[in-house]
């Protein structure tokens, strides 16, 4: 598999309907099969709505609790409500007092929905399963895999520590920013990739997402163009389709011109960005192997550029 | 009677477009706005930290002060006759908050101090319900005066479709007064000073004296004018309410929308008593149904070897586009049982290219209204 793939922390994001999901599932699968621990994370969000990982898993209701699917495959929600208890349980020796103030309404209501505390919470629930240590001191994860939610919220986290340490810059908070922010800054430890499919409107959503990723000094492991449909016709059985006619008006030819445009924007791509793409075939499979296909092509995969 | 988008944009002050993100939802609400102006209006769309493409499309740039008008020329140049006028205002949350604190701070020194504030600065835009409160806050300007027929509100995105209509609740719910208070220990009796220690002590030990303090600080100031937006967020509950406001839902043909769907009905009629006249389900399929299989033309021609085995390999294509339409449909159906009598349900086509020219944008006008 490509080293881009393997860092420790591997952040997936890209716009809804791309299959970032699906593809987290898929490299969480073959990175197991490449003897690795994975876990597998999605954010909770603040409505506490049903996790869209877990559904896509098999019906699974995720929690802050880490869910076994295999023996080295598990899953878990990032909670920032789990993060804020144990980050002040962290800090504060009185029992009491923590117990006290998540009582306090006014607290609650404050970390939901002050600026940054949500994330901050996500946050620090990260980097409690990063450091998470087996008993023979091996880490217990040798992989996280986060399916990030939809653009804007996965700049705001990404940039988090950023923002933060300019208003906090001391403290335990800070502390805790810095050390987060060298792991997710370290090209040795971490990457982003990004879901894109090979069609014009996401692959300029896909362009801006990278401009945005790196503004915030996260390092981009590649693009992943997700469903790509192999060409199955020859240069003259295109000409006699064109020849036609009336060719788009047949069930089908949406795909068959999807084709022709597609290399119009991988070729777009490849002229724009500087790191690896990765491509994915399309496959109507039903879910299960799904997963299992396109881990084997992860695990095969290699960079288009 | 069922409602109708024509309908909507001949008798209503304002449509606001509810979705989750990626679904298109930026785009439906640019061609209502377009359909409005084709029937005569005087249209504003508004939108919300919008894209670049959407900006480019329009000719219009983003981050104005005020709303920028389509320029007529460029709506001709691409055949499309307008009758009113199209404005389109793309907000920078940060610029809009700004303007509200300069209004509101009562002097110019209050409103630079609180302008120039370390934390002001870098996290308004990212508190809870923000964007959503500068929508409102612009709208409502609108609103008061005369310029506009018609106002088409583009929410900001979100993962939910309904985040925008809880965000009076949860800005509200913030800008509480007995919460600040408990951040303004001079204030309150004995419990809440108790309680206000507790939580000093906490955040002394989260983020260091020297941070709480600059925290506290902040919240001195922006209180005054989070409390007035507070006392606004009932009236803007109060406004979303009134009859001359719509609601529209753009979603896809996902599962989730069906989901989605469900939630907004709970949420709208009985929770909020909001006036939901229909949905648009983006990006389906559902015009391929009647094409023809390749097989067909297959069959009844003697074609040469070349285009019979082009055409059967169309043929494996048409295979699995036939399942996605039949998913669509589906997911169509299934909306259409959810939804109530008088709510439409208009599916709008996928567009391969994108909507990201004013063809685009008119062509789906052109079927919001023939729908």
């Amino acid at each position: 598999m490509l080293a881009g793939l393997m860092k420790r922390v591997v952040l997936v994001s890209g716009k809804g309907g791309v299959g970032r999901t699906t593809v987290s599932i898929a490299l969480a699968r073959a990175a197991v099969a490449n003897g690795k621990r994975v876990l597998l994370c999605e954010l909770q969000d603040q409505e506490n709505t049903e996790s869209a990982l877990g559904r896509a898993l098999g019906g699974f209701s995720l929690s802050e609790n880490i869910t076994r699917l295999q023996p080295d495959l598990n899953a878990c929600l990032l909670s920032s409500r789990y993060g804020h208890i144990r980050f002040l349980t962290s800090l504060l020796p009185a029992k009491a007092l923590i117990t006290a103030a998540l009582k306090s309404r006014a607290l609650q209501v404050f970390l939901n929905s002050a600026p940054s505390f949500f994330e901050m919470g996500i946050f620090y629930h990260f980097l409690e399963l990063y450091k998470a240590k087996e008993a023979d001191g091996s880490y217990s994860y040798d992989m996280i895999i986060i399916d990030m939610p939809a653009t804007g919220h996965a700049l705001a986290l990404t940039g988090l520590p950023e923002i933060l340490l300019r208003l906090i810059p001391g403290g335990p908070i800070a502390r805790l920013l810095r050390e987060g922010q060298a792991y997710l800054n370290d090209p040795e430890v971490c990457a982003a990739w990004i879901v894109s499919l090979a069609e014009q409107l996401p692959v300029s959503e896909a362009l801006e997402l990278l401009a945005g990723l790196q503004k915030t000094n996260v390092p981009v492991g590649g693009l992943v163009l997700n469903r790509l449909e192999t060409n199955p016709f020859n240069e003259s059985e295109m000409n006699c389709l064109d020849a036609l006619g009336d060719v788009d008006d047949l069930l089908g030819a949406r795909v068959f011109r999807n084709i022709q445009r597609m290399d119009v924007q991988i070729e777009r791509l490849r002229k724009s960005v500087q790191v690896p793409i990765v491509g994915l075939k399309e496959c109507k499979d039903n879910a299960q192997n799904l997963f299992d296909t396109l881990a084997r092509e992860l695990n095969a995969a290699e960079n288009l550029v | 009677m069922k409602h109708s988008t024509r309908e909507l944009l001949e008798t209503m002050r304002v449509i606001v477009c509810c979705g989750a993100g990626g679904v298109g939802k930026t785009s439906v609400a640019a061609s209502l706005a377009l359909a409005g102006a084709q029937l005569g209006k005087r249209v504003l769309v508004l939108t919300i930290d919008p894209s670049k493409r959407l900006a480019e499309t329009l000719g219009v740039s983003r981050h104005q002060e005020e709303p920028v008008p389509v320029d007529p020329e460029r709506l001709a140049d691409a055949g499309v006759e307008v009758s009113g006028s199209l404005s389109a205002w793309m907000l920078d949350p940060q610029m809009v908050s700004d303007a509200v604190v300069r209004r509101l701070s009562g002097s110019n020194d209050n409103a630079k101090q609180l302008l120039n504030n370390n934390i002001y600065k870098n996290v308004t835009a990212m508190v809870a319900g923000m964007q959503e409160y500068t929508a409102v806050e612009a709208l409502h300007g609108f609103i008061k005066d005369d310029a506009y027929d018609l106002i088409i509100l583009d929410t900001p995105p979100s993962r939910n479709a309904l985040h925008f209509l809880d965000a009076p609740n949860r800005i509200t719910e913030f800008l509480d007064g007995r919460v600040f208070r408990f951040f303004l220990p001079k204030e309150g009796g004995l419990f809440q000073k108790a309680t206000s220690k507790v939580l000093e002590r906490v955040l002394h030990v989260a983020l260091g004296k020297d941070s709480t303090a600059e925290l506290l600080a902040f919240f001195r100031m922006f209180s005054g004018i989070l409390m007035h937006l507070g006392r606004d967020a009932k009236g803007m509950r109060e406004f979303f309410a009134e009859p001359s406001v719509a609601f529209v839902i753009v979603t896809s043909p996902e599962k989730e929308a069906l989901l989605e769907a469900e939630y907004f009905k709970r949420k709208t009629t009985t929770e909020l008593g909001l006036n939901l006249c229909g949905v648009y389900l983006n990006r389906t399929l559902l015009d391929l149904e009647n094409q023809a299989a390749p097989e067909t033309v297959l069959s009844s021609d003697n074609h040469d070897a070349c285009l019979s085995s082009a055409l059967e390999k169309l043929q494996v294509m048409a295979n699995s586009e036939k399942k996605l339409i039949a998913g669509h449909r589906e997911i169509y159906e299934e909306l259409a049982a959810r939804i109530e009598t008088k709510q439409f349900l208009t599916p709008l086509p996928y567009l391969s290219e994108g909507v990201s020219t004013l063809n685009h944008l008119t062509y789906l006008a052109g079927r919001l209204c023939s729908a």
